[in-house]
């Protein structure tokens, strides 16, 4: 096989596994509401998840000091002091895995108190590992090809 | 030495001088109060000196989480202070005394300890004499038991005692709701002709009577800032801080040895009809103003003002009727 | 060389690199920054995400090491570092050239040689992990940063004092250990251009320095017919005994004969050899990446480096970046039994568990070489995956936070200042939306690097890189499931 071919093989199916729309079983949405309490420095439960489009409430409890939560992806964040339960309402229309965390700094570990929302597959894991997978099959051809002929050198 | 060495060494001297120097005299020169969670020191200082009538800036900060800044009894709005960012304040005391501030934002168990004075000194002193809370005019044990014999069979609503009540000639005065429990009145009302269950909700209906929407709205308010977090967001003695306090009276009580009801106890449960209607707003008053003496329930007398304290208990008596257009 | 593009052929460069103001003059701010945090954690805010001393320690200057100096420049972070000045002036005497002619050197020290059991970089191995293992609390408090800081500065003067040359930089530095491994990816490299010029020349100024005494070899001269009551004792003037020191500079701060480099590692890129180079045989190079990793290191303390590096940057994306909350509590209470806990799992981790498993992929593969050597050889494909692991989960925090350096900026101590109006800058990622990507783009071009460093290192030694690959294939699994 020519060895350009190859490549230029490879880089197509490279772009697939990256951008190729994920085939997706589509869920009635719902409404989905999760009572998340905040403790210096991890939220309980840390990691939920919903189908995309859900309309998703998070209560959030601050059980020491003011926390908040902010979605990363979406950009939206809402704030509680501890007593005064505050929700906050949103669609999860992008699907994915999102880090939430604290956006009021709350001590120490602050900038570490993160917790993970997933909505539907998160199919960019998926899509990694297929490039990596994808990475080594046209790197093996390759070195193998070189390899194999310094052993028949020797 | 060469000339440029003896400058190059100059040159640095002075920079790292000037790169030590100058931000050292510089937060020499800015005074800052900072606030830190009770556990770690509170406030430092925690005692500030102002004269009456000159105006006093407070540049405020705080070390680790939120936290807020106010001054009893003279109902303003707090001001937020945020870790590492500075707030400033000004304030004017008109009369001399010794002021309490204390911390608006709940940043732990031990948040409402967070408190410091301000004593402002000046010639015009104030020698009125404050008058005794009601519950010492009254000689109430605030600490007796105080539970109500009789109990509703479902919750009383002002709405129908409304309409029984208006041949009554009762005691609609502030004075006589202050001083009475509910089961008083509804002890007092033996003599009618009603029911049980209508006589609570004429005493329903007194109590919203002796609650306008507005003080219902600030002692909701109140509420929700200062008490939730112990004594539940419904009132049920069940906030994020009641497990804490409970197990820190636990672990109190292995280390001290102190009588059972001055250790700290899980928070008061103001569903409880037993409690709440045995109990007058001038007893609920002076709870509020005194603490509960090492139970873990704060002294609020310095902080809010007997206004705010009215509002607050008609706001608790919330939980036991059901108010007309009720606020919750 | 005929891949490589002579920069120091621009008589700009050249001469900017010769001259030594222009680099004084980015030590000086440096060290006014340097000295600046240290103040900053000890009197200015205890909060982190609003000190100069954590944010532009571990938010701005971190970016710039991990994202940009390593990879682009190897030890460009060394050539500017501030650390060793103050104690490198005091062993010289001088902060700028050495005196030209006759007088005695100023310095300061004992300038012992450092000794020989501990020539290697296990005292860097150790002092980054006893950093990593308090991390949590370093990362986040200013004044225990401070206290590091100043440490590290104050290490540096005091070794300057003992050792003769940077004995800090070279063996001790907890930082400089992981950038000399990862260096050797970059695509800048400090060589000698002839080395038959090297090779004839007289004295070897560029290692020995050319300086106090207008004479090159300092070993000779104490002896006759040189020192001790010889040629240089006599009244007559040096020119006339034919002395040059045309150049003068310092012999190499790090100890490394700039004729014998063949890799980046313990070049600090200090840029004295070329001041001292009297034949002006030195150049600083643009070459592929990764050109050092073609002959694999069989050093075994540079292989349990990239063990480290590699191990930290899975343990931290999982502790700091990760949804646990009892990790994150087990990193940062130092002293309890949950932090003893998360030490020995960390070193587990790092000596045990990664190298073990790497040992019996390779266990069984043919070679003449021995175990130890092949392990060593090996891990040199680590190299590169262990600083795109780091690339990866740097860029998630610094995206992240770097919102703060614009507060921290205006107001570096929080005493509330507003400098540049920048004081109140709210917090809020940046680039949300191409971190994933960014991150998948390093991990995958990282593993892909790492496979084919491992077949050139593999086939140097005559052995299988396909153990080697595999392994790092589940490193990477492993590191995109934790980001991403």
């Amino acid at each position: 096989m020519n060895s350009r071919f190859f490549l230029l093989l490879l880089a197509a199916a490279g772009l697939v596994v990256a951008f190729a729309p994920f085939p997706v079983q589509s869920i009635a949405p719902q409404e989905r509401t999760f009572r998340i309490e905040a403790r210096q420095f991890a939220y309980s439960p840390s990691e939920f998840k919903v189908n995309p489009g859900d309309t998703v409430t998070i209560q959030l409890v601050s059980a020491d000091v003011v926390h908040g939560l902010y979605v990363d992806g979406y950009n939206i964040s809402v704030e509680a002091d501890p007593g005064q339960t505050a929700s906050l309402t949103f669609i999860a229309d992008k699907p994915g895995s999102f880090r939430f965390r604290c956006n009021v700094t709350c001590g120490a570990m602050h900038p570490f108190m993160i917790g993970r929302l997933t909505v539907g597959t998160n199919s960019w894991l998926f899509r990694s590992i297929g490039l990596a997978v994808l990475g080594l099959i046209g790197f093996f051809p390759f070195s193998f090809h070189k390899e194999r002929m310094l052993v028949e050198k020797r | 030495m060469k000339r440029s060495e003896l400058l190059t060494r100059i040159l640095i001297t002075v920079a790292v001088l000037g790169a030590v120097g100058t931000p050292l005299f510089l937060w020499a020169r800015t005074p800052l109060i900072h606030a830190k969670v009770a556990e770690d020191g509170g406030w430092s200082p925690d005692v500030i000196r102002a004269n009456a009538g000159e105006p006093l800036t407070l540049h405020l900060t705080s070390d680790d989480v939120v936290h807020g800044f106010a001054v009893g009894q003279m109902d303003m709005q707090g001001v937020d202070v945020l870790p590492g960012k500075v707030a400033d304040i000004t304030l004017t005391f008109d009369k001399p005394g010794i002021y309490t501030f204390y911390c608006t934002r709940w940043c732990g168990l031990n948040h409402w300890r967070m408190r410091g004075t301000i004593e402002v000194s000046g010639s015009n002193v104030d020698t009125q004499p404050v008058p005794a809370p009601l519950y010492v005019s009254l000689g109430l044990d605030i600490d007796a038991p105080h539970d109500a014999p009789i109990l509703p069979s479902q919750k009383p609503s002002a709405i129908r005692g409304q309409k029984f009540s208006t041949n009554l000639p009762i005691l609609q005065s502030p004075d006589f709701y202050r001083s009475h429990s509910p089961y008083q009145l509804f002890d007092e009302l033996t003599s009618t002709s009603f029911t049980e269950s209508q006589r609570w909700d004429v005493v329903a209906y007194v109590w919203q009577s002796n609650a306008t929407p507005e003080s219902l709205a600030n002692g909701q308010r109140l509420y929700a800032q200062n008490c939730a977090a112990c004594h539940g967001e419904n009132g049920a003695g069940n906030g994020v801080f009641a497990d804490d306090l409970a197990a820190s009276g636990e672990s109190s009580m292995q280390t001290m040895t102190g009588s059972e009801d001055m250790m700290m106890q899980t928070p008061v449960d103001f569903t409880d009809p037993a409690r709440m209607l045995g109990a007058s707003p001038a007893l609920l008053q002076g709870k509020i103003l005194r603490g509960g003496m090492g139970t873990g329930m704060p002294m609020w007398g310095s902080i809010f003002t007997e206004e705010q304290i009215w509002d607050l208990v008609a706001y608790l008596y919330s939980f036991q009727f059901n108010y007309q257009g009720a606020v919750r | 060389m005929s891949n490589r593009i002579e920069f120091t052929r621009s008589p700009f460069i050249k001469n900017a690199l010769k001259s030594r103001y222009p680099q004084l003059a980015v030590f000086i701010v440096m060290l006014i920054g340097y000295i600046f945090a240290i103040l900053a954690g000890l009197i200015g805010t205890p909060v982190g995400s609003r000190n100069f001393s954590i944010v532009f320690v571990w938010i701005a200057w971190w970016a710039i090491l991990i994202l940009v100096a390593v990879p682009f420049f190897g030890r460009g972070w060394c050539a500017v570092c501030p650390i060793p000045l103050p104690g490198e002036w005091l062993q010289r005497g001088a902060i700028l050239r050495p005196e030209r002619s006759g007088a005695k050197s100023k310095g300061r020290g004992l300038n012992l040689r450092w000794p020989k059991s501990l020539r290697n970089i296990w005292m860097q191995n150790i002092s980054f992990l006893l950093l990593a293992l308090f991390s949590s609390v370093l990362l986040t408090t200013p004044n225990i940063t401070s206290i590091v800081l100043a440490a590290m500065l104050f290490a540096a003067i005091g070794l300057s004092m003992v050792f003769e040359r940077r004995a800090f930089c070279r063996y001790l530095c907890p930082v400089g250990g992981f950038i000399g491994l990862y260096s050797q990816t970059a695509p800048i490299e400090l060589r000698i251009k002839n080395k038959q010029v090297c090779v004839t020349c007289e004295g070897k100024p560029c290692y020995n320095g050319a300086s106090t005494l207008g004479f090159p070899l300092r070993g000779l001269r104490d002896t006759p017919p040189f020192g001790k009551r010889g040629l240089l004792d006599s009244p007559l003037p040096r020119r006339t005994l034919g002395l040059r020191s045309a150049n003068s500079g310092y012999g190499c701060p790090w100890d490394v004969f700039p004729g014998g480099l063949t890799k980046n590692t313990y070049c600090g890129l200090c840029m004295e050899c070329i001041r001292t180079c009297p034949h002006d045989n030195i150049a600083i190079n643009l070459r592929p990446f990764s050109a050092d990793l073609a002959k694999p290191s069989t050093r075994i303390d540079e292989a349990f480096k990239a063990f480290i590096m590699l191990g930290s940057a899975m343990i931290y994306a999982g502790v700091l970046l990760g949804p646990w909350g009892a990790l994150k509590d087990a990193a940062y209470n130092v002293g309890t039994s949950a932090w003893f806990t998360y030490a020995v799992v960390f070193l587990a981790i790092i000596f045990v568990i990664l190298p073990g498993f790497f040992t019996l992929g390779i266990l069984k593969t043919k070679s003449v070489l021995s175990l130890k050597q092949r392990f060593a050889s090996l891990a040199t494909a680590l190299i590169p995956l262990g600083l795109m692991f780091w690339v990866a989960f740097s860029l998630s925090f610094v995206l992240t936070n770097a919102t703060y350096i614009f507060a921290s900026l205006s107001d570096p101590l929080g005493l509330g200042w507003n400098l540049f109006g920048t004081a109140n800058a709210a917090w809020q990622p940046m680039l949300i939306s191409v971190l994933a990507p960014a991150q998948t783009l390093a991990l995958v071009g990282g593993l892909i690097w790492s496979a084919r460093t491992a077949q050139k290192a593999a086939s140097e030694i005559k052995t299988s890189s396909i153990p080697v690959i595999i392994f790092c294939f589940a490193a990477t699994l492993v590191m995109l499931w934790l980001l991403l």
